[in-house]
Formats: structure tokens, sequence, C-alpha cells
């Protein structure tokens, strides 16, 4: 077991060493740089110069990777080009909006999959079976953009149930924290929670037709029991998988609902980061969004084999 | 069913995670409001400013809720180093925080404010300015004329600014409330280019050396700097010891600049009452918005001027009489309709009409003039051109503009391709010259100088059509020292009949500046220049 | 089943497999839907702008952001366009990034996970990992990040998000590889000498097609949401060239002014995802022999 996880510690180490050298590539063939950025129109070939040698853009690539990577080996990711504070900080003042919003997205989707999923494997082909498949359709097809974008037109603006953008910390007070967190995280927990319910249901709906539950049938047992014990146990690896992917999905790739909701996390700081070119903050957080999707990955695997001897072996 | 008890065990790991997570997340909470009593109780003991014994305005007890304003802005702040930051948005909280040594009226005629007076000598070369007296940084400190001499130098020396001292010799501080400045030639407009705007604000030097300042500024200026933070912004707080204190400056107890780049979500949270300030409006809100009860729109004529450039390195565009062709087959005013929803003046120079010590009434162009516009290109030899636009999202207008250029000039026979792409991107190619024509704005100015020296001038450092009209830079040059106003006014007049003629930019509109704010923020007004200042605003 | 009447099925000629796959197929009455709606698609995306009633930079200024109308049947935007004509045109752009964009993704990916699936060992690791690299960055900003490098552009935009799904290819493929080289034939194959070049194309590369297809679909419904949200952030195709995300994306601004505006492009990718959406549901029950005795089993059609 040891050697299983060392050997999967050992691909995230590489994975993520790959995700740091692909980010300065890129950033570094982009046009443009930060201190093009932070003169805007007001240019000046000297300025420019000067600048470029006291954040150090002018030495060459390679030396630039290596004292970034011999930094983020011992803690320091390095300082924002565009404000000077140290991106660590910057990270972790986000790290509490992103996960809060990942985590209740994950749980409103699990909250409306599972039901939804289960029930309309169990009676496939009903109505109810084709309503949730429409629903999670519908859910599927639409842009989290233009969903945000409703929620706060319905909820904030004309119902005015709801605040239409921010995030108040849990310290600062519980009812706060919830509702400014309801909006964003419905708008993509729904999405999400679609995509989960064709998982679950196909799942389910494989292991109803598997022998054990013909047999468990022929027992007498209800259709309920039958699902709790039997099928559910059996069909929860394709399901932790996709919950897995999602989670790390909403870890790193909610740009889009962030902006809406003004909503201060890793993925608006790093699109800020694209467009000012702010290079250290980019690689920061992405490495940072990168990590924690294959963590969590990571963890699903562990749970695969500690739970499935069969996965073990392949 | 050893399997399930596990999955079980699972979830309820994770669920706790998840709460412990949140849970976790206290973010900083600013306990703003021990900071609001703290600043009442000093502000019956702070001594007025002229010497006298008057009580200042309000020495009632402390109001029983904070006056915060909390002002909605649609871009980031970068850093708070006023000498090195270019961001609009940054500006916008170092208005409030910082003073320059004199500074625009609400006319935009440039008025004391760390400078009490000033006299000129009679050559024009020396420039004597006598401080107030009692003024404190926020870190207690009293300011002394060192500190314009320190500030200054340091523009020079590393700013994004220096440039503005081009003319400047020497800065000294004979004593504690005098700042001489020399010149190597007469600068008019001296006043403008040294404390124009926060980017030429006095700073403590303390604040460099301990390398602060880009995350915790320290001024002068009505609010002081607490905090910033993702989850609440910037937080300022009433400056007990503000120089002017003794009129009950500043009456806010507070301010908070909160970032919300969607500007749906910004109007909805102006409209909710969740903000009290939201910097610009969509210029097709304007209508709906004023209309709404509970709101107030200010609107004022802008500095600020939209245009286009056809780079003159680059065949047929270095023939003026293509350029003109172009210049006069647009409609500027199905241009300014298109972006700005009536929110602007078509204009084809770039001073504004409201600008009155230095508008140029001038409009050779006709509008949509397709037959002269034909006869300029057949003139010049050229059919069935194409011209590709650089334009930039992150200025919206620019690609809206773009596209109704490019109907009008089809109607010329000319094809419009259009290539947008982010900021830094625009400027790589623009530096670069890589582009057909490019198209952009420029922030409200308030000196001729600053509307045509650098864009115009054959050496100027925004030069980027590659323009060169040597009786342009003749004109440019002796305006810049030029200390009659008449004379002075009548040597821009010259330079931009030139500029125009030769359609080295074309000028589109001057946009108005626009905010919007609840009926409960009063004091408050929107400015010519679009510095937002709270400085006499207050909240019901 | 015995590895004889496994070898039996196999030996069935693939056009009769084809046959049954598109019977189940066409059983699917949502699935043929989802086949209406793309082939009307198509249709257009080829005659845009001979069916279009007007130009995609008809600029009206004086008749803009109005609602449907007999002149307009969608309405006209912020600059007076008409929304009928741009949503039409659009069609084609829309499509051409997904179809594209995909194709790059399984022209790339699909190859890399044949042989990280075949070869397995230090190349699978390899490969594997490379994808692991592309697939743990967050896929809008490697998009955008590629976009400013390769510069804006409908093209561009097609390989940004072409590069986004290459990974997605690539795990399935070697996945379904995984599963079939333990199967008997292809150790047959192997023991009669055949190379692994012809394996690979001949034996493999058929039987792994099946979850191949069904992600095409997903995928494609995906691109199309893909350019929509880079449109949203102001990337992606270039103005005055429709394309739905960006016309949705502009809607928005207009809301208040002329719903309409955003409702009909917001409508049409809702029917184009959808439609691709059905049409791989009904596929994916239609080629995995699994699902289909599901449905025979229940005795009805899904």
């Amino acid at each position: 077991m040891s050697g299983f996880l060392l050997r999967r510690i050992l691909q995230m180490v590489l994975a993520l060493l790959g995700v740091s050298i692909v980010v300065f590539a890129l950033m570094h063939l982009v046009p443009g740089d930060p201190v093009r950025v932070a003169l805007g129109t007001r240019f000046d070939q000297e300025l420019y110069d000067a600048l470029r040698e006291r954040v150090g853009l002018d030495k060459p690539l390679i030396e630039q990777y290596f004292s970034w990577l011999g930094g983020a080996l011992t803690g320091d990711l390095g300082v924002s080009f565009r404000n000077g504070q140290p991106v660590t900080t910057l990270i972790m003042e986000r790290l509490p909006a992103t996960i809060t919003l990942a985590f209740a997205a994950l749980a409103i989707a699990l909250i409306v999959a599972l039901p939804a999923g289960i029930i309309s494997a169990v009676r496939s082909g009903s109505p109810l079976d084709y309503g949730v498949s429409a629903a999670s359709q519908v859910g599927i097809s639409m842009p989290d953009f233009w969903a945000g974008v409703m929620y706060i037109l319905l909820f904030a603006l004309t119902l005015s149930w709801l605040p239409s953008s921010g995030f108040t910390p849990f310290g600062d007070g519980v009812v706060e924290w919830a509702r400014h967190l309801i909006l964003p995280a419905l708008t993509i927990g729904l999405i999400s929670g679609s995509i989960i319910t064709r998982f679950v249901r196909s799942a389910v709906l494989e292991a109803l037709n598997q022998d054990y539950v013909l047999t468990a049938r022929a027992k007498g047992l209800s259709e309920w029991q039958i699902v709790r014990r039997h099928v559910l146990p059996n069909s929860w690896i394709p399901i932790v998988t996709v919950v897995g992917l999602q989670l790390g999905f909403l870890l790193g790739g909610v740009v889009v609902v962030e902006v809406i909701f003004a909503w201060p996390g890793l993925g608006r700081l790093a699109l800020v980061a694209v467009k000012d070119r702010d290079f250290t903050v980019l690689q920061g957080a992405v490495l940072y969004i990168a990590f924690m999707f294959l963590a969590i990955n990571l963890v699903v695997d562990i749970i695969y084999a500690r739970l499935d001897p069969r996965v073990r072996v392949s | 069913m050893r399997k399930a008890e596990n999955r079980w065990r699972i979830i309820i790991v994770m669920v706790i995670l998840a709460l412990a997570a949140a849970a976790c997340s206290e973010g900083e909470s600013v306990d703003v409001g021990d900071a609001t009593t703290s600043t009442a109780a000093e502000t019956t003991q702070a001594p007025s400013d002229d010497g006298t014994t008057a009580a200042p305005a309000d020495t009632t007890a402390p109001p029983a809720e904070a006056a915060i304003l909390i002002a909605a802005q649609g871009s980031e702040p970068d850093q708070l180093d006023p000498h090195m930051t270019s961001a609009y948005a940054s500006f916008q909280v170092l208005e409030n925080v910082y003073d320059t040594l004199v500074q625009p009226g609400s006319d935009l005629s440039m008025e004391p404010a760390l400078a009490e007076s000033w006299v000129i000598s009679d050559d024009n070369l020396t420039w004597t300015f006598t401080l107030r007296d009692g003024v404190k940084f926020h870190n207690g400190r009293d300011l002394v004329a060192q500190d314009v001499v320190y500030s200054f130098e340091r523009i020079i020396a590393e700013g994004l600014n220096g440039w503005r001292f081009g003319a400047v010799e020497t800065i000294t501080a004979p004593d504690d409330s005098t700042v001489v400045i020399t010149l190597t030639q007469p600068s008019p407009n001296l006043l403008v280019s040294i404390a124009g705007f926060k980017g030429m604000a006095i700073i403590p030097e303390e604040i460099v050396t301990d390398g602060s300042i880009g995350t915790n500024p320290v001024g002068t200026g009505p609010f002081r700097f607490v905090s910033q933070s993702p989850d609440e912004g910037i937080v300022l707080e009433k400056n007990p010891d503000y120089w002017r204190a003794s009129e009950g400056l500043p009456k806010l107890d507070g301010i908070r600049f909160v970032q919300i780049p969607e500007a749906g979500t910004k109007l909805t949270a102006l409209r909710t009452g969740e903000v009290h300030w939201i910097d610009a409006v969509p210029p097709q809100d304007i209508e709906s918005l004023a209309a709404e009860d509970g709101i107030t729109v200010g609107r004022v004529p802008g500095g600020d001027y939209h245009y286009f450039s056809l780079n003159q390195n680059r065949a047929p565009f270095d023939d003026a009489r293509v350029r003109q062709a172009i210049a006069t087959a647009i409609n500027r005013d199905e241009i300014a309709e298109a972006a700005q929803f009536g929110a602007a003046t078509a204009n084809q120079t770039a001073i504004p009409a409201s600008n009155v010590a230095w508008y140029y009434d001038y409009a050779p162009y006709g509008s949509g003039d397709a037959a002269a516009a034909q006869a300029l290109l057949e003139d010049a030899g050229v059919s069935n051109l194409t011209i590709d636009f650089l334009v930039t999202s992150d200025f919206p207008e620019t690609v809206t503009q773009a596209q109704v250029i490019a109907a009008q000039l089809a109607a010329v026979g000319i094809t419009v391709e259009i290539t947008d792409v982010d900021f830094s991107t625009w400027l790589d190619l623009q530096g670069n010259g890589e582009f057909d024509a490019f198209m952009l704005s420029w922030i409200g100015n308030i000196d001729p100088d600053d509307f045509y020296y650098a864009q115009h001038h054959s050496t100027g450092g925004f030069n980027f059509q590659g323009y060169s009209n040597s009786e342009v830079d003749s004109l440019l040059d002796a305006a810049r020292v030029e200390t009659d106003q008449a004379a002075r006014k009548a040597l821009y007049d010259q330079a931009a009949k030139l500029i125009v003629d030769d359609a080295s930019y074309i000028y589109l509109y001057n946009p108005d500046n626009i905010n919007a704010w609840r009926d409960e923020v009063g004091g408050y007004a929107t400015r010519g220049d679009n510095a937002i200042r709270f400085e006499e605003a207050t909240l019901n | 089943m015995s590895d004889a009447v496994q070898l039996d099925r196999l030996a069935e000629k693939p056009v009769s497999r084809t046959r049954e796959t598109l019977q189940t197929l066409v059983a699917n009455r949502l699935a043929v839907a989802g086949l209406v709606v793309l082939t009307l698609l198509v249709v257009i995306g080829i005659f845009g702008e001979a069916i279009a009633p007007y130009g995609i930079n008809d600029i009206d200024i004086a008749n803009r952001l109005q609602g449907p109308s007999g002149s307009h049947w969608f309405g006209t935007d912020d600059l007076g366009r008409d929304t009928l004509s741009r949503v039409l045109i659009a069609a084609r752009v829309s499509l051409q990034v997904g179809f594209i964009a995909v194709g790059f993704a399984i022209a790339v990916g699909v190859p890399i996970g044949l042989v990280a699936g075949y070869y397995r060992g230090a190349v699978d690791s390899v490969l594997m990992r490379m994808m692991d690299v592309l697939f743990s960055f967050p896929a809008i900003l490697l998009a955008i990040a590629i976009l400013a490098v390769l510069g804006p552009g409908i093209g561009n935009a097609m390989i940004a998000i072409g590069i986004v799904y290459t990974p997605i290819f690539a795990r399935i493929t070697r996945g379904s590889v995984l599963v079939v080289s333990e199967e008997v034939y292809i150790r047959a194959a192997r023991s009669l000498g055949a190379t692994d070049g012809r394996i690979i194309f001949r034996h493999i590369l058929p039987n792994v097609l099946a979850p191949i297809i069904v992600q095409t679909t997903l995928s494609l419904a995906f691109a199309i949401l893909s350019e929509a949200a880079l449109s949203f952030l102001g990337l992606g195709v270039q103005p005055p060239n429709p394309a739905w995300g960006r016309m949705l994306a502009d809607g928005q601004d207009f809301f208040q002014q002329n719903p309409w505006m955003g409702i009909f492009p917001g409508l049409a990718i809702l029917v184009t995802v959808m439609a691709f959406n059905f049409v791989g549901d009904g596929l994916r029950d239609a080629l995995d022999p699994k699902q289909k005795s599901v449905i025979e089993s229940r005795g009805q059609s899904a």
C-alpha cells in the first residue's frame, strides 16, 4: 500500500512540476509583460528597461524559472509584480472563499443528484425518470454565466431576498455568510448536480441489472431495501470518481461565476494575473489549484484501493 | 457491510472537513466600529489648525451608527504607491488618502492644498511655495518642506510620472515651510504638471524605506488607510487630524472600496442598497437608473477623449489624403450615440467644449461625407483599401466603435477588419508598430500640453502613429514656455488645426463622466477630471 | 459468454453490427429529435448567409434594441443589427468551433491513449503524466493563456479549446484500451504474429470506438459552452463576426433594455447543446452492449 502511495505522490509532484513549466512557458510566450502593463499608455523605453531590471525580468528565462522553483520549494512563491505583495499571502487570503464555494456547491450538487439519480434509476422509464433526465439536460446545457446573472436578477434585484455579490467570512456572522454563499453555490451546484445525476443514474442502473439483484428480488426484498443493501455499495465507484473530478474542477475552474458574483476566489486572482501578465501570481495560483485537484484525485484513488482490491491490481 | 460503513465514514469525514474549512475561513474581520468611537473621541480634542479656540464641528456624542460609505469600483486597484501605479482604481482610493502641493478645484483651476500660497519670480524661472501649517501625516508626524522635496525627487528618479518635471532644475526646502522650485525654462502649466492628480502625491520618506508604501499608504488626506483584503476590499477611516478638520471635514467615519467587476452586478448592488456609490454606469443604463427613486446619477462633461489613429509608417496611411478621407467618411455622432447612448459630445479636436479656457472650435470634416471621401481616395490613387483595427475588449467601447466604423467605411468601399486582443497584447502590438489603426481613449487632462505633446510631437513618448510635422513641433515647444495665456492659446489652436488637418489622430468624442449614488449620500459631486473625492461627503 | 460464442460474435461482419446500432438509435425518440436538430443546424451553417435576411454588420442605430417585429423576427441588438440573421450565421461559427476543437482533441488525444494503453509501462506513465498536467490546469485559464499566446481569432480559439479537451479523450481511450487488450482475440492476434500497428488499428481501435464516440458528442456540447464562456470574458471570435456565446454575453449587458437580445442566442445554445447530448445518450445506449441489455431486459425503449 505504501509503495502505491509513494508512487502516486511522486507522480503528483511530477505533474505539478509539469504544470509550473507549462505556466512559465506560456507566460513568457505571451506578448506583453507586467512592466508594460504597469506603465500602461505612458510608455517610456528607459523607464521600461529600468523597471524590468529591477524586478528581474531581464535575466535569462531558465535562470528565472529555477530561481522561482528554488523559492517555491521552500514555500516562497515570490512577490506579485502588480502590487508587491507576497504571492503566498494573496493566495491564502483567497483560499477560504474558494474552498467554501467549492464545498457548498458540491453539497448542493449531491443533495440534488443523489436522490434524483437513484430514484430515476429505480423508476427507470417512468415519467419521473424522464422529468429528471430532462431537468438534468437543461442543467448541463445552461452556460454558468447566464444562470448566475439570472439568479442575481431574480433573487437579489426583483425579490430582494439575497445579496447580489461579495463574500462574508464565517467568523463575521453565519447568517450573512450563508446569504452571500447561496446564489453562487446554487449557480454552480445545480450545473454540477446535473452532471452527477446522470452518472449516479447510470451507475445505479448498471448495478440494478446484476445477478445478485435478481437474487435479492427473488428473496422478496423490497426495492428500497435492495437499493440500500446491494445497489448503493456497489455503484459508488463511478459516483466517487465523478464527484472527485467535479470537486477538483470546482476548486479552480469557476472563474466566470467568481467574476459575476465578485467572489474573492483563486480563479479571479488567476484571471487578473493573466490579464496583467503577473507571472508569479499566476504560477502560484495555478500551482495551488492543480495541487488541490491532484490531491483530491489521489484521495479518491486511495479510497478505491483501500476498499476495492480489484483496483489495486491494475 | 464493511464497505458501506467505510463509505459513510468517508462522507462524514468530508463533511467535517468542509465545515472546518468554512469555519477556519475567518478572513480579516476589521472592527471599524472601535476605530470609529476612538476617532470621534479624538476629534473633540484635536486642535484647530488656525490657532483659534473654535470648537470642532461635532463635539457632540459619537454617532449611533458609524457612517461608512461603501463605494463599488469596477476594476481592481493594483498597488497603492501613488508614484508607481497607473491604475484608475488605485487613484480612486488614493485621492482620499493623499494630498498634492496644490490641487484642481471643482472647476479644474488650481487651488491651494498643502501649499497655501505661491509666488513666481519675474523671470518666471523660480516658484516659491509656502506650505500650510499644522498638517500631519497619518502616522502623526508633521509635514515639512523636505517631504515635498523628497516626494518630487522620488518621482523624478523612479516614478511613472517623472517626465512631468522635465523643465524643473532644482527643488529645495530652505526652511520647514517653504519649497523653492527653479526651472530651466518658463513653465506656465507647472502647477498642473506637478500636482494635477494624485500621481504627484506628497509622501513621507519612512514608508518607502520600510517598504510598506505599496500596501500601507500613509498620507495627509481626509481618510487614512486601515486595511485591504479580498473579502472586505479597501477600508479607510476618518483622519481626525485632517487639515480641514476645523470645517468639520471629513464628515464620513470611513469608506470601504469594494470591487465588483461585473457591471450588471454592480448596478444591482446599488439598486438594492448594498453599496452606496458606484464609479461608472454602463451608458445604456443611465436613463433607467436616473429615473429610479432613491438613486442620483451625477453627470458632467469630461476631459477624456476617444480616438483612433492610422499608422503613418505604413502605406497608404502615410498619405494624408487617405487619412482625411477616412476622417470625413465616418459619422462621429452615430459613433458617439452607439457607444455612449448620448452621454458624449462628438468632437473633431481633443479638448472638450467644457474646458472653456482652452477649447478650440474647429470641425473641418464632413460627417459621413462619402463623396468627399471617395474623391480624396481617388486623388491618392487608392482603392479597395483594407484596414485592420486594433482594439481591446478591456475597453469595450473600442470594440463597439470599430464595428460602427466598419459599417460606415464600407459605404466608401473600405473594408475594416477588427483585431480584438486583451490590453497587454494591445500595448505590445501598438508599441511594436504592428497595426494599421489603433483605437483607444485618453483619460481627462486639464492642460492642452497634456492633450497634444506626447501624442503628436515628433519626439513625443506616445507618438506611435509616426506623425512628424516640424511646424507642429515648434508650435508645441513654443507653447510650453509661453506665459501669456492668450498667446499660449493661439499657439495651441494653430497646432491643433495642423494636427486635425493632418488627421494624426482622428478624434471621435468626449464622453461624460458619470457616477451614481444613493440619495442617502450627500456632499459629493462628479468632477470634470473624474477624480473621486469623498472629502465633503455625508451619509444619512 | 464462452470464448466460442465471443469469437462467433466477433466473426459477424461489422456491417450488421452497425445496422443493429443504428436500429437501436433510431428507436430512441430523443436521439432522433437531436439528430434532426443537428442536421438542421448543419444546413443553416452551410447556407447561413443565403437564408439570413440581413448581414452581420448592418448597423442601424435608429432602430436598435427592439423586440421581435415584422421586419426583425428576433428583434435588433445594441447596434440595430438583425438578431435573427446573426443567430443564423453564428450557427456556422459555433459548429465550427465545436467540430474543429473536438476534432483536434480526438486527433491528438486518441493516439496518445492508444499508445499509452497498449504499451503500458514507462510510456504509459510519461504520457499520462503529461495529460495530468493539462487536466489539472483550470480549463478556462489554460484556454485564455493559449489564446493570449496564439493571438485572437476563431482559429486559435479552436486550438485552445482543443488542447483543453485532449486529455479527456486520451484518458477514455486508454481506459478502454486497457480493458480490450486483455481480450482473447488480441492475444490470439499477437500469437499469430501480427505487428503492433496492425493490432492497434485493426483490432483495438474499432473496439474502443464506442466510448470515444459518446465522449465526442458530449465534448461537442461542452465545446460550444466553452466558446460561450470565453466570449463572456471578451475572447474568442473577432467582432463583428457573431458567435452565440458573444451574443449572449452582449445581450446580458442590455438585458434591461431588450431581453430578447440575449434570449435567442441563449436558446440557440441550449437547443444545440441539448441536441448533442440527446444524440450522445442515444449513441451510448445503442453502442454499449451492457446498456443495450439493460434496455432489452426492461422490455421497452429508453
